[in-house]
């Protein structure tokens, strides 16, 4: 049976979800904002290092204004993993990241969940990480959906970790 | 999000599909997508991958699970449904409502509000940036200023050193030229810090009692030697019946009308400047002054003059004459902050017109007795006096000691922080200390106020204390007189002024 595994894309609305989503899948990036309503599911398949394939089911959701809780429980259902994504330059997106991810734990503790920085460059990398590990927001990776720095990387090694 | 009611209204297509747990589409009918029996549900959309990873715990509360607003996509076609999987014996039976209309019409509502949002964090974000580009600028404006005015405080003194050395003509022409435009590029530095100043909104403007008619009195002594030099006349009337006296931003008041009367040099080269003073009105304590500057230069073209204010602009014509362009820039905003008008007139080959109306206060009670720069002299009764310099540039050490050595009536010991001066100053006795503000240890402020406060033998405790820096912020002096220095010198400064200080100081302490 092919391997297949459901990673759901997690944030405020605006932070870029639907682009790292774009640019992961088709390798493009638009300028324009358009609000996702809802979700919209892509697949994409991966070799992985030791030969076999794995078919990444995308869930690109619609971005809550608050607490991911605003997220229908429904679209996480059946979940191998969670991308929380906030927005670099909106501290907005992220102020509430710490009980986000403790109601993730509490709610689905088997689902690996990641946290993802992007919009890295409309900001100095070296002065963000520092502002944040100040904040104490833990953070896996800091990414550019526009300019698709660390995009892929982070994408290929999920991949590995939820396919252990 | 969506009123299930509003929803309801829409009344929707329903496509309802059996499949088996194998994922074997069994029975389904078309109205929404071309699907048929014998399909494999995967194939037909990523989302139903969700049907693998549905386990019976999830239907434990509900018999069913409910899916809004999914985008399917079936080639080019897209529909937004809501979908409902039901498990049902040995089959499970999606139902899928086409809700497409109703939510793209949420969708729009959607982006509006949070397009809205976004640009309002967008501005905010922007204008957090040009704030901080805007402190940044500043911060390396007073930095740099700090950082030019140290070699030009060498530059300058040690021109005027060498001036005092023999020289042949050609040598002395040589001294004088590096001493005018080392005293240009000074001017300039202040331009640009003024520059900062006004647009960062720090600009301070004073209200002081003044001798006017000599600040007019040094324009007229000033710009007839300039004239002499151009072979061009200079004339300067003064209505009489202006005071003596005014209260106003006399440095301010002397930038504008020095910006103003070095342009009209600047631009002349044959004919005449007229400077003319004359009362507008006069109202109890208050009175408006007309500043006229008239010149018979080259002249501006009338669709320059708009443009004239403006930071940076030159005109084709001025580009052989020296100059950044900042200075009419800054007169127009020092006018505007002296609540003030400012007006030109102009014709090309023929000459312009400035017309500067300014207010200004005066004293009704007091008398107005002139001011003039009082004259000291060293207490006679000793030779020598011992001074104290605390500097950590050699280069300004090396000035100083040249200045104050060569006059023949100091001894100068150096101290390179102002930790080091607080040891020197318990071991030996000084008559002033030069202490620059940003030495390492302890700072100038520092080291004065632990001078002031913590010394019982008063030959520690009063020694007359001139702080100098480069950096000429306009409260610099006075965080020197608060940390009980007695003057401060702003670098670069004239070997006539420094050496004024220095005797001021040790006179004023003799005679106390």
């Amino acid at each position: 049976m092919k391997l297949s595994k459901k990673v759901v894309l997690l944030g405020h609305f605006g932070v870029g979800k639907t682009s790292l989503f774009r640019r992961f899948i088709d390798n493009e990036f638009s300028e324009e904002y358009k609000v996702t309503l809802g979700v919209q599911i892509k697949k994409k398949v991966i070799q992985l290092p030791d030969g076999r394939e794995l078919s990444m089911i995308i869930w690109d959701t619609e971005g809550h204004s608050n607490t991911v809780e605003d997220t229908r429980k429904s679209y996480l259902l059946g979940s191998h993993a969670f991308i929380y994504v906030f927005d670099l330059t909106r501290e907005d997106t992220y102020k509430n990241l710490n009980s986000d991810l403790d109601y993730l734990k509490n709610n689905y503790n088997k689902v690996v969940t990641k946290v993802i920085g992007n919009k890295l460059d409309l900001v100095n990398e070296n002065e963000a990480s520092k502002r944040l590990e100040e904040q104490r927001i833990p953070f896996d990776c800091l990414t550019s959906a526009k300019t698709n720095e660390n995009v892929q990387d982070f994408f290929t090694d999920l991949a590995v970790e939820i396919t252990k | 999000m969506e009123d299930p009611k509003d929803k309801l209204q829409f009344n929707p297509q329903i496509q309802v599909t059996k499949v088996s747990y194998q994922g074997i589409i069994e029975e389904t009918d078309t109205t929404l997508f071309k699907w048929s029996k014998g399909m494999l549900i995967y194939d037909t959309h990523p989302f139903f991958e969700v049907l693998r990873t549905l386990e019976d715990s999830h239907f434990i509360d509900k018999k069913e699970l409910n899916f809004p607003c999914i985008h399917l996509e079936e080639g080019k076609l897209e529909r937004i449904c809501d979908l409902t999987i039901k498990p049902n014996g040995q089959q499970i039976t999606i139902f899928l409502y086409d809700y497409t209309d109703k939510y793209k019409e949420v969708n729009q509502i959607a982006q509006q509000k949070n397009e809205s949002i976004l640009l309002a964090k967008e501005l905010e974000l922007r204008n957090k940036y040009l704030l901080e580009k805007e402190e940044f600028k500043n911060s390396f404006i007073a930095n740099i200023n700090h950082e030019i005015r140290t070699p030009l405080t060498s530059i300058l003194g040690f021109v005027q050193v060498l001036e005092k050395t023999p020289l042949t003509f050609e040598q002395e022409e040589l001294a004088r030229i590096i001493k005018r435009e080392s005293r240009h590029l000074n001017s300039l530095i202040d331009d640009m810090i003024d520059i900062a100043k006004i647009e960062s909104g720090t600009l301070k403007i004073v209200q002081e009692r003044f001798a006017f008619r000599d600040l007019i009195a040094g324009f007229d002594e000033t710009y007839s030697k300039a004239a002499k030099e151009k072979e061009i006349s200079f004339e300067t009337y003064v209505e009489s019946n202006i005071q003596e006296y005014l209260i106003g931003d006399r440095t301010r008041v002397y930038q504008i009308l020095n910006n103003i009367l070095n342009n009209a040099f600047k631009f002349t080269e044959e004919g005449r400047i007229k400077f003319t003073i004359s009362k507008n009105y006069q109202r109890t304590n208050k009175l408006s002054l007309t500043f006229k500057i008239e010149d018979t230069g080259m002249g501006i073209l009338e669709e320059n003059i708009p443009y004239l204010f403006e930071r940076f602009t030159r005109f084709d014509h001025d580009k052989q004459i020296s100059g950044t362009g900042l200075g009419l820039a800054i007169v127009k905003n020092l006018v505007d902050l002296l609540n003030g008008e400012i007006k030109v007139i102009s014709e090309p080959d023929k000459g312009t017109t400035f017309c500067v109306k300014l207010p200004f206060k005066f004293e009704i009670t007091k008398t107005t007795i002139g001011r003039k720069k009082k004259k000291y002299t060293l207490p006679p009764n000793k030779k020598k006096f011992r001074i104290l310099l605390v500097e950590d540039e050699e280069i300004t050490q090396y000035l100083i000691m040249k200045i104050l050595i060569s006059q023949g009536t100091y001894f100068v010991d150096i101290a390179i922080n102002g930790e080091q001066a607080i040891n020197y100053i318990e071991k030996r006795q000084y008559d002033l200390i030069l202490m620059d503000l940003t030495v390492s240890k302890i700072d100038g402020y520092k080291a004065s106020q632990m001078i002031r406060n913590n010394y019982g033998d008063k030959f520690i405790s009063e020694i007359p204390i001139i702080g100098f820096s480069g950096k000429t912020d306009h409260n610099a002096r006075d965080k020197c007189i608060r940390s009980g220095m007695d003057d401060f010198i702003a670098k670069p400064f004239e070997q006539e002024e420094l050496l004024y200080k220095i005797i001021k100081q040790i006179a004023k302490k003799a005679a106390d």
